[in-house]
């Protein structure tokens, strides 16, 4: 499967959720769990179905002001495309 | 100190449509009459959450036997749970699913005997397999993780190619192919299901293609088999260390098998807290640690990974619990691993099983 385009809206693949461990927020999917923090659970936050991938790269954009956005879309790709293999996110 | 469980296993039921010939449960079942009440698994399921468990499994026997089992999914979800239900799919029809999906069911995993309906029945000793193949497609219907499981043995490993198109078409998120374990009712059968070594270095080359081939689509797992591994496999986790089984009755155990090994005495939850259970009960302490090591574990680099194995293994195998799990080429007693496979001992085909019967 290639890396998302600028207009795909990823989401959490069915059976993956969020869930909490004490205080910390953690993604939950059959048989294990991951813990995401920084700037991974800014992306995956914003992972409903609704954001495209080009709206996710702004938004981190503005978030971390100074950023390069090539920079931030490949960061971006690589993470989706990691979590896609894993079957956590679908795009 | 004592680290938090992450898992839950509850066995809400040891009843079941089917007789598998290499069935987990213990050759003792725990009768229906025995079962927990709804209000007990609720108050387990809660405390569980607050003991650091993040996974509960819900199996049996076949836990749609239970006709609350939509009131434990819904408490299971409220108390914070991610809830998987372990299932044959006998009993399951969409109207019921789909409640088990509203009260927030978030995994089914599906048992298949094999691929083609005639052998998969042999195995099962029920007529299963086309309910299974027409429930999965109704899962696909619904967004929930959907995992295929496919137990495999020296009966049906010679068509694993087949087996896994099979699997593909059901669509499901993942596969797992499950080699036999043999405790309780598979190592009553163990001469029948054990495969050769052919088969299985075959079977984890046909795996390695199809992981390859399916990527990004189909996930699938399969480790190898105990008795052809070099090292044991860390049961559970280590004992008492991340996973908790409770038995129908409502006793807590290490894990599944753990009734075999003698002078074992489980605490009940209508009794004790789940956490004091964990913590303080004999039966989670036995075996937590290394205390109880003997060598080559004691002073074995490999220790803190394996922990010695299976301690019900051991017992089942070399009479003593305490024994380095059999299964390490390390172990003394290591030549009863290899005296059980085929090759030692096989002289001929002759296929008598020992199917898995109903509690009273």
């Amino acid at each position: 499967m290639p890396r998302p385009s600028d207009s795909s809206q990823p989401r959490f693949a069915s059976g993956c959720r969020w869930g909490t461990q004490g205080e910390e927020r953690v993604v939950l999917f059959p048989e294990g769990m991951i813990r995401v923090q920084g700037t991974g659970q800014n992306i995956l936050e914003l992972c409903d179905g609704q954001h495209t991938v080009q709206e996710i790269v702004a938004a981190l954009s503005e978030k971390f002001s100074g950023g390069d956005p090539t920079k931030i879309r490949e960061d971006v790709g690589s993470f989706l495309e990691a979590l896609q293999q894993k079957r956590i996110v679908d795009y | 100190m004592t680290s938090n469980p992450l898992a839950l296993i509850a066995e809400i039921t040891h009843r079941c449509p089917l007789h598998c010939v290499y069935c987990s449960n213990p050759l003792q079942m725990i009768a229906t009459k025995a079962e927990l009440s709804t209000a007990y698994w609720v108050r387990v399921f809660q405390e569980a959450q607050q003991l650091g468990i993040l996974h509960l499994h819900l199996t049996g026997g076949e836990p749609v036997a239970r006709t609350d089992l939509k009131d434990l999914v819904e408490a299971a979800h409220a108390a914070g749970l991610y809830t998987n239900l372990i299932t044959s799919g006998i009993g399951l029809p969409e109207v019921r699913l789909k409640a088990l999906v509203d009260a927030g069911l978030d995994h089914i995993q599906l048992s298949f005997q094999d691929s083609q309906d005639g052998p998969a029945n042999w195995i099962a000793g029920a007529k299963a397999h086309v309910h299974k193949i027409a429930l999965s497609k109704i899962i696909r219907g619904f967004r929930i993780a959907f995992t295929v499981n496919l137990v495999v043995h020296r009966q049906n490993l010679d068509h694993l190619e087949e087996m896994i198109e099979f699997a593909e078409q059901l669509k499901p998120d993942r596969l797992e192919i499950a080699h036999a374990q043999y405790y309780g009712w598979a190592l009553k059968n163990r001469d029948t299901l054990i495969p050769t070594r052919d088969q299985l270095e075959n079977c984890m080359r046909i795996v390695e293609v199809a992981q390859e081939r399916l990527s990004g689509r189909m996930r699938i797992d399969c480790v190898v088999p105990d008795y052809y591994a070099r090292y044991p496999k860390a049961c559970m986790g280590g004992w008492g260390q991340r996973l908790l089984l409770i038995d129908p009755s409502g006793n807590v155990l290490p894990c599944h098998a753990a009734g075999v090994i003698p002078g074992m005495s489980f605490d009940n939850v209508r009794e004790h807290s789940l956490e004091w259970i964990w913590r303080e009960s004999a039966a989670f302490q036995r075996f937590r640690g290394e205390q109880w090591m003997p060598e080559p574990c004691r002073s074995c680099d490999r220790r803190a990974e394996d922990f010695g194995g299976c301690r019900c293994q051991a017992f089942l195998i070399t009479g003593d619990a305490n024994a380095t799990d059999p299964v390490c080429t390390l172990a003394p007693t290591h030549h009863l691993i290899e005296s059980a496979r085929p090759e030692a001992r096989f002289d001929g085909e002759q296929v008598s099983w020992s199917y898995r019967p109903n509690p009273e």
